[in-house]
């Protein structure tokens, strides 16, 4: 037998909220924590990381401790130092993080789709833009997030054990930050659009991997039969390892500037505009 | 609340208009919407929500422009509770409600507080922190009711607030309605096909089809109309004169085996009696016909199909420019109309 409150107070000033957008995202934040699916992800990006810093700091020794002498010319075959290495920071187990980003991403608008818990969204003060803006932000801040430390903890601890003249450039975070974004805002705006077009997070997690994997193998085709290097341009994991490259200057990059250019600006804005599509209020069912 | 006149809306350009230029004008109170599956209601909630722009005509809803910029800061002070499961299955009742709550304007912690407070409203307090997936049907009602309460809107908007429930849970959902609007002076406007919820709560009854209003009018009135109709039984079959002469007491709508059903012209029964001693007949029985709300539908739908509800069977009128609508306790009338307060 339920037992019912006397009556209800007024509810408090209704002005101090935060951006409906960020209250999406936080709220998609929690339900992320809630699948759990940290563990394995969390332990795999961790070893990479420590791979990483590892690397960085065996090279360290190498330079500093005489006894590592005999070491160093072998060293060197794999310690390039250069802006392939730079780039390579960026790089961790690229499929590993499409993965991830599939896994969260391709649930985000379709799991509002099957709890039907959009239009009740549109009935609250929430315009279409906020929606797509929140799934949009928490699909990209996710691999953003997950990169930062990659970019940052190496540069970071070749600063402090070799100042400037470490393995890792001083400028390197104002080359890799960018390209950092560009990739992220790549994977959540496919994420995004992949996700508007399931019925259920299952389907939507088929869908980004589908085309993720589809797109690759399409642009391999089209290279194969076309000779045409560009042809990558479709595929969107070349495209988010090729913007690092690209922007720290390596001497040959996955793809040139035009067709990753080009190749970027076709998948977000088509991606945002399906999901634009996909979400508004008309197709809302109440 | 809420008024608009000639409301027209259509999902294309080129489409049939959905909504078939409206006009009525709905003050405070507890307002039943009525109509079959496709007829509109939704449609309707949805301009009202300001989901959907008006092809033509115009309305206020809470004083602001229908389509207007300012739709959406409106749908702060407007509950929704939908007919379908919004729930988030993975959340508990006190994180989802808590989310609504920041969606419409509050602080974190206030929407926090405030998921409490309504849930414990609602009935549901302790479970609250129970995913929703393992609710019951009521409780998954009581917690779209929550959501609906939560930024204590002005005006609410229940689509089938009973559906799926038991007799027991459907009178205490009704009863929670009804302290909505008494204790918290919420405007409610109730959809459903459950002609017996509308009736137990409603003051005020729109009955919308094929994206028309067939009728409107108060439930006061309705019940006025509804008082006046009876069944007389006759101990001996009447003669053609007397036949003739039960005109005199009011219009009679259907005779069969000596039962005579009629609506008096009169409110008052006894009337019956003195007429049957003055012509010689021998009156046993007169019955008062209430429980025919269900007539009062099928005849605003299918003006032939059911025969005497109080509805007069007039072609519905053209929206009339002077909104003023008929007494609080007129009996509903086809076509465009007010509705007064309760």
């Amino acid at each position: 037998m339920p037992i019912y409150a006397p009556t209800l107070p007024p509810a408090p000033d209704l002005h101090l909220g935060q951006p409906p957008a960020l209250v999406l995202m936080r709220f998609d934040f929690s339900r992320l924590w809630r699948q759990k699916i940290g563990r394995f992800f969390g332990f795999a990006f961790l070893m990479m990381l420590l791979w990483k810093v590892a690397r960085i700091y065996v090279d360290h020794l190498l330079h500093t401790n005489q006894a590592f002498k005999p070491m160093q010319d072998f060293a060197k075959t794999i310690l390039t130092q250069g802006a392939d290495f730079q780039a390579d920071l960026l790089n961790p187990a690229s499929y590993l993080l499409w993965f991830l980003v599939a896994l969260v991403g391709g649930g985000l608008v379709a799991r509002d789709t099957l709890y039907r818990v959009r239009p009740l969204m549109y009935a609250h003060p929430v315009a279409p833009k906020d929606y797509l803006l929140a799934k949009l932000g928490f699909a990209s801040l996710l691999p953003f997030v997950i990169l930062l430390p990659f970019a940052l903890l190496p540069w970071l601890m070749s600063l402090l054990l070799a100042g400037a003249h470490g393995p890792v450039w001083v400028t390197a975070p104002l080359r890799l930050l960018p390209a950092m974004a560009i990739s992220s805002l790549l994977m959540g705006s496919l994420a995004v659009g992949a996700s508007s077009l399931a019925a259920t997070p299952r389907a939507g997690i088929g869908w980004v991997l589908g085309l993720v994997l589809g797109l690759g193998t399409l642009a391999s085709m089209l290279h194969g039969l076309t000779g045409t290097p560009s042809a990558q341009a479709l595929n969107p994991i070349v495209l988010a390892e090729t913007w690092p490259q690209l922007l720290v200057g390596v001497q040959r990059p996955l793809l040139p500037w035009l067709p990753t250019i080009l190749g970027t600006a076709l998948h977000i804005s088509l991606w945002t505009f399906l999901a634009a599509r996909r979400t508004r209020p008309s197709e809302a069912v109440i | 609340m809420i008024a608009f006149e000639n409301l027209e809306v259509r999902y294309a350009a080129t489409a049939a208009p959905a909504l078939k230029g409206l006009t009525l004008a709905i003050d405070r109170g507890i307002v039943g919407l009525l109509g079959p599956n496709g007829s509109g209601k939704s449609t309707l909630l949805k301009t009202l929500l300001g989901l959907l722009k008006p092809s033509r005509g115009s309305g206020t809803i809470l004083g602001v422009a229908l389509g207007a910029p300012e739709s959406a800061r409106l749908r702060s002070r407007i509950g929704y509770m939908p007919e379908y499961d919004a729930l988030i299955e993975d959340a508990s009742a006190y994180e989802q409600v808590a989310f609504w709550g920041e969606l419409s304007g509050l602080a974190p912690e206030a929407a926090r507080d405030r998921a409490h407070e309504v849930l414990y409203f609602v009935g549901l307090d302790e479970s609250r922190y129970r995913p929703v997936s393992g609710y019951s049907t009521g409780m998954r009602q009581r917690v779209k009711l929550a959501q609906a309460l939560v930024h204590s809107p002005e005006l609410i908007f229940l689509d089938e607030p009973t559906n799926g429930l038991d007799p027991d849970g459907r009178r205490r959902m009704l009863d929670l309605v009804l302290r909505v609007h008494a204790e918290l002076g919420t405007g409610v406007i109730l959809a459903s096909h459950l002609l017996g919820d509308v009736e137990r709560v409603a003051d005020q009854l729109v009955i919308l089809d094929q994206g028309e209003i067939k009728a409107a009018g108060s439930m006061a009135g309705l019940r006025k109309a509804l008082a006046k109709r009876v069944e007389l039984r006759f101990l001996d079959p009447l003669d053609a004169a007397q036949e003739a002469a039960l005109s005199e007491l009011g219009t009679v709508l259907e005779a069969r085996n000596g039962l005579y059903d009629l609506e008096l012209a009169e409110a008052d029964p006894a009337g019956a009696f003195r007429w049957a001693q003055g012509c010689g007949a021998t009156l046993v029985q007169v019955t008062p016909r209430h429980d025919r709300l269900d007539e009062v539908l099928l005849r605003a739908l299918h003006p032939d199909a059911v025969r005497g509800t109080g509805l007069r069977p007039t072609p519905p009128e053209p929206p009339r420019q002077d909104q003023a609508g008929p007494a609080p306790d007129s009996p509903p009338t086809n076509g465009s109309t007010a509705v007064g307060e309760r």
